[in-house]
């Protein structure tokens, strides 16, 4: 090792001691805490794999799941979609471009529970959202429209996320396969479906990964909205209430470690995905 | 070379500052209850309650009072949003933090605290007392099993002792051709006024509140006090969701919430850090009641305070009336290391029980309390003691957090979801099964 390597090495340590301490030691834990019967107030009893069993064959963690996956894809497949859309619609120079760019980021970088508050109003029976489209649906007092009303709020809140991706992508793509492609005579689809979405790939894979994880982490607006109660209790609320309400700690640890793997090999399998695509 | 050397020495002093502030911070958080001053002589106390602001106003007053006559005590008062304070109270508790001292309803005491060792049994010496049984002979019978264990053991004295009642919107009544001296006596009668309230343009005749979990069960186990139902078997190791009795309850808050139409369950206020908004707004006809809503009201919307009267709550059978009765209490943290300083402070907020009754309506169930000056000043005293006489506290068991979420799951998919109610009990009995056992 060189002198430059080891002052770099030193210089890191600092940050990696924190890292262990903060991170790394506390997801161990819960890995271990998983395989105990753990209330706080008593001495951990080893259980085995008790919890895991005892999940499998949970009704609500069950729905727990089942409203994840829902909130997942109702969110996080539109965002996309329509974050795509908007990109191809933004990127190239416009009259007042940068303003509806950060228009549509703003409520990226608004809290999570201060959008909700706001939507608690929006989505009021009298709120503004019914008024508007002359609607009389109970949003967030039926299990018809609690989920529904939680991707609404949160495609409307994410989009600029992946908005601000996919124009990054765009912006360091090859103008001249486009300008070649459009001598040849190919039209705005053919363009966008055989160079722009195949070149985007690398973006559309992250964000795919994000959207994942992001939404199978979702936590603040079911809390705020409806306190998981409509069909709209995630896993990560779940996980909460099973630690901190519930002084359940083993059990929450083992729905963690579960979905740490979930979402591992979600994430593996969407990247392995795209790269054989790519290939 | 110089360079590197300079990095280097750079690179451990931040090393050495960065590790050593972690490890302060991972080493220092969490005294147990405040710290025990020693080395000054001062005595520390941490105080935590829920937000009820005419509370939140005397609990000051009396922390200044107090720190005036014991000048070596320092009382630290943190108040907790409702949603929250639950969750944090037991969290930092169980994690051997927390406060010196704690304000906590019934249902958590005999459910979580005690159970798990919690909280320290009263110190009689805090009150100048020699024992429990002493402290216990300065109140009405009874009004303490809130916060006993099963030995019989004390862990707290009531900061509020609560009885069920129902308010009605006097001008209301009268917009409708009722007659406001005679209040409904029965559930049935609640649904027949809520009708002639509602012709009378009053759409919310009648709600009850859906904040929480913890209220939800409370409405529930009112009904069920009076249908013969439980949660629980009598021995509390079965769940008992299905019993005619508790299957009657959930029929009747279905009636009064969804069938009647005597109001929209879907419009009603479920902001819980200000409970009551739609009757204090005037919105809403009737609702049940506690002692401290009324005094939260008159503060907060004084014009309609004047139009509401306190009555007997309805009953399913008025021949045997039953309520519902509920306490907060004041106790002492088990990891605190200054635990008769602690009484010694609740002894105070206990004293003046005569003050908590003017100034917050907190009725502490002192011996003979009917017969103090702001008892005899406040309106609707008489209906409070009534409730009292026929009330009790709720059944708890084991892991009750997860009970009463799964009674407002059960709830909401019946008055909300227009589920068969003995569909969602079936579901519910099977849950709370799973829960306790």
């Amino acid at each position: 090792m060189s002198r430059r390597d080891l002052v770099g090495a030193t210089l890191s340590f600092p940050a990696l001691a924190l890292f262990a301490l903060f991170a790394i030691y506390p997801g161990l834990r819960v890995f271990y805490l998983s395989l105990f019967d753990y209330s706080l107030t008593s001495p951990a009893t080893f259980v085995g794999l008790e919890n895991f069993r005892f999940l499998a064959t949970d009704p609500r963690f069950h729905e727990a799941l089942l409203n994840s996956l829902f909130y997942t894809v109702g969110t996080y497949l539109p965002a996309l979609v329509l974050a795509l859309m908007l990109a191809m619609a933004l990127h190239r120079r416009m009259a007042g471009g940068g303003w509806i760019r950060l228009l549509y980021f703003l409520p990226v970088a608004t809290s999570w529970v201060a959008i909700s508050v706001v939507w608690r109003l929006v989505l009021h029976p009298h709120g503004l959202l019914n008024q508007t489209l002359g609607l009389d649906v109970t949003w967030l007092t039926s299990s018809a429209a609690a989920p529904w009303a939680l991707v609404i709020m949160s495609v409307w809140k994410e989009t600029g996320f992946f908005l601000i991706l996919f124009l990054a992508g765009l912006s360091r793509l090859p103008r001249e396969v486009f300008e070649a492609a459009q001598v040849d005579g190919a039209g705005a689809w053919r363009r966008f479906w055989h160079i722009t979405f195949p070149l985007l790939k690398p973006v559309t894979a992250i964000c795919s990964v994000m959207a994942i994880i992001r939404g199978l982490q979702a936590f603040s607006p079911q809390v705020v909205l409806t306190d998981g109660g409509f069909g709209t209790e995630v896993v990560n609320l779940f996980v909460y209430k099973t630690a901190f309400e519930n002084a359940r700690m083993g059990r929450a640890s083992a729905v963690a470690v579960f979905m740490f793997f979930v979402l591992i090999c979600v994430t593996l399998a969407q990247l392995r995905l795209f790269r054989r695509e790519d290939a | 070379m110089p360079r590197y050397r300079h990095y280097r020495r750079l690179s451990v002093i931040a090393a050495t500052l960065v590790v050593g502030a972690g490890m302060t911070a991972a080493c220092g958080g969490g005294d147990g209850g405040g710290g025990d001053g020693a080395s000054t002589g001062t005595v520390k106390l941490s105080f935590w309650t829920h937000t009820h602001p005419p509370m939140i106003d005397l609990n000051k007053k009396l922390i200044a009072e107090y720190e005036k006559s014991h000048p070596n005590v320092k009382i630290e008062y943190q108040t907790i949003p409702n949603t929250e304070f639950g969750t944090k109270m037991l969290t930092s508790l169980s994690t051997g933090a927390g406060p010196d001292i704690i304000n906590m309803d019934d249902n958590a005491l005999r459910g979580e605290y005690i159970p798990k060792n919690l909280l320290a049994p009263v110190d009689p010496a805090g009150f100048g007392k020699s024992s429990a049984a002493e402290i216990e002979g300065g109140y009405v019978p009874g009004t303490l099993d809130g916060a006993k264990d099963a030995k019989g053991t004390l862990y707290g004295v009531p900061s509020e002792f609560n009885g069920t009642a129902f308010a009605i919107n006097k001008k209301h009544f009268k917009d409708a051709g009722l007659d406001p001296s005679k209040p409904p006596k029965t559930w049935r009668e609640v649904v027949e006024y809520g009708k002639a309230l509602n012709k009378a343009g009053h759409k919310q005749a009648f709600n009850f509140l859906y904040l929480h979990s913890g209220w939800y069960s409370q409405w529930f186990q009112t009904l069920a006090n009076q249908t013969g139902g439980s949660i629980l078997s009598e021995d509390g190791k079965t769940p008992a969701l299905q019993s005619p009795g508790t299957k009657a309850a959930m029929n009747l808050w279905v009636e009064l919430a969804r069938t009647s139409g005597i109001a929209d369950p879907k419009t009603s206020s479920r902001d819980a850090t200000a409970p009551y908004q739609d009757l204090a707004s005037g919105t809403q006809s009737m609702a049940i009641v506690y002692p401290w809503a009324m005094e939260q009201i008159q503060q907060s919307n004084p014009d309609t305070y004047a139009d509401l009267a306190v009555v007997p709550l309805p009953q399913a059978d008025p021949a045997k009336p039953v309520s519902r009765v509920y306490g907060y209490f004041w106790a002492v943290n088990n990891a605190s290391k200054q635990k008769t300083e602690a009484w010694k402070f609740i002894s105070y907020l206990a004293s003046q029980h005569d003050r908590w009754l003017s100034d917050v309506s907190f009725v502490q169930p002192v011996t003979d309390w009917q017969s103090s000056e702001p008892a005899k000043k406040t309106p609707f005293i008489d209906v409070i003691a009534a409730a009292y006489a026929q009330g009790r506290y709720d059944q708890v068991g084991p892991h009750w957090n997860e009970v009463q979420d799964v009674i407002r799951k059960a709830v909401d998919e019946a008055v909300f979801d227009g589920r068969p109610v003995d569909d969602v009990l079936k579901e519910a009995d099977e849950s709370v099964r799973r829960s306790i056992g």
